[in-house]
């Protein structure tokens, strides 16, 4: 294999689940590229990435806000009224003294979910202006750091089975946070197949060129 | 003009940049991170599964969920919870926890071992394995594994009455980290040490 210099190696592309190397070749607007081996996605092109991504993100940030400030379910059990939020979950674990699993679940339901949306927000708006070079760099590695930490999907499966487990001995009601938590999930699940790493690197190099950067 | 061999390449595990490797210790072009590094390859993984492995025995012995109520203290286990349910005849319940906290786990021990001795002394014939696709899947059916703990936090923040009260058990301290550390384990893992199936 011969290549004219190390930027060549951007034209080239290791699948993820597979490890199967691929040469990256330009495909139109709103498609992607999968593997041949394992049939997992390589690419997408969308030449609006960024206001989507921006969109996108601004969208279950606000969702996210609202999942968190209002009950998500409330039950009647023996006459007495409870329901939760989502801060109230893992503080009610320190107030028993959990406070490793309190710590635990503060950040995987709360810290990391609202920082990668926040980190988004930045990322995409600071790409849109065209600014700040090296900072969008370190946002980015910062991103996939944290991503695989951000388990709010996980949370809601488990809001699901916790109450499945209480049918029949309390009166359920689903509260505004348990729909906005379910929009707001169903974006961070299509923010994170939607648009992988590796093209908005691609998009960051694509876009500064023009200013100058290298 | 750079002359290379495609089994040169390996990813950035950070920024997903293609990166030609250079041995020992190869930062990469795009972002700048570690991305090879000789001296931690296996004993980084292999510390965290060991510690996740401990942490998973007292997860199971001790109570995951006490029920208080009206005085009387009830407290179930992992396998004991799972069984309870399945004898209240919800199937689908028992069955997701059991698989989230029973075989996932369980599974993931027996892949990352399996992975961890394979990169070192090759097995017979483990050839036909995607050990890249194996690892993939393991990393993504990981995180599962959490379900019942955040069910144990959302059940101990709903039910505390006076009468009726639901409390976490040592157990879901130990069942988090031994998640947490299975986790930490995978990530540990360097894929680029599988290099039959390039």
């Amino acid at each position: 294999m011969k290549l004219e210099n190390e930027d060549d190696l951007d034209n080239l592309i290791l699948c993820h689940q597979c490890y199967t190397l691929h040469e990256e070749i330009p495909i139109a607007d709103g498609t992607k590229a999968c593997c041949s081996e394992c049939g997992g996605i390589l690419y997408r092109y969308d030449s609006r990435l960024v206001d989507h991504g921006l969109a996108w993100s601004i969208t279950g940030l606000i969702f996210f806000t609202l999942a968190n400030l209002f009950p998500i379910v409330q039950i009647e059990l023996l006459g007495h009224a409870q329901y939760i939020t989502i801060p109230k979950t893992f503080v009610a674990l320190f107030d028993n003294g959990f406070y490793v699993v309190g710590l635990l679940c503060a950040f995987l339901i709360f810290i990391f979910p609202f920082m990668v949306f926040s980190v988004n927000i930045l990322l995409f708006s600071l790409l849109k202006s065209r600014k700040a070079y090296a900072l969008t760099k370190e946002l980015l590695i910062f991103l996939s750091h944290i991503k695989p930490w951000s388990m709010s999907d996980i949370f809601l499966i488990s809001i699901l089975v916790a109450l499945v487990k209480l049918i029949g001995y309390a009166q359920i009601h689903m509260g505004v946070a348990f729909w906005a938590l379910i929009i707001y999930v169903v974006i961070d699940l299509y923010i994170t197949k939607q648009i992988h790493i590796s093209e908005v690197w691609m998009l960051r190099k694509r876009l500064y060129k023009q200013k100058g950067y290298r | 003009m750079i002359e290379i061999d495609k089994d040169q390449l390996i990813r950035c595990r950070i920024c997903e940049a293609v990166n030609i490797s250079k041995g020992d210790e190869t930062v990469c072009r795009r972002c700048g991170s570690m991305i090879y590094n000789e001296t931690f390859n296996t004993q980084k993984s292999w510390a965290y599964l060991l510690t996740a492995m401990i942490a998973y025995i007292p997860a199971n012995l001790y109570p995951m969920l006490v029920t208080k109520q009206f005085g009387s203290v009830e407290e179930s286990t992992i396998l004991g919870g799972v069984v309870m349910l399945w004898e209240h005849g919800s199937y689908p319940i028992a069955g997701i926890i059991f698989f989230a906290s029973i075989v996932i786990p369980v599974m993931k021990f027996l892949v990352l071992i399996y992975l961890l001795i394979s990169v070192k002394y090759p097995i017979g014939k483990d050839r036909k394995v995607n050990k890249h696709k194996l690892y993939y899947m393991t990393e993504a059916v990981g995180p599962w594994s959490m379900i019942d703990v955040f069910v144990v936090a959302i059940l101990a923040a709903l039910i505390h009455l006076a009468n009726v009260q639901i409390v976490a058990g040592t157990a879901a301290t130990a069942f988090a980290l031994s998640v947490f550390f299975t986790l930490l384990a995978a990530h540990a893992f360097d894929e680029r040490l599988i290099k039959e199936n390039r």
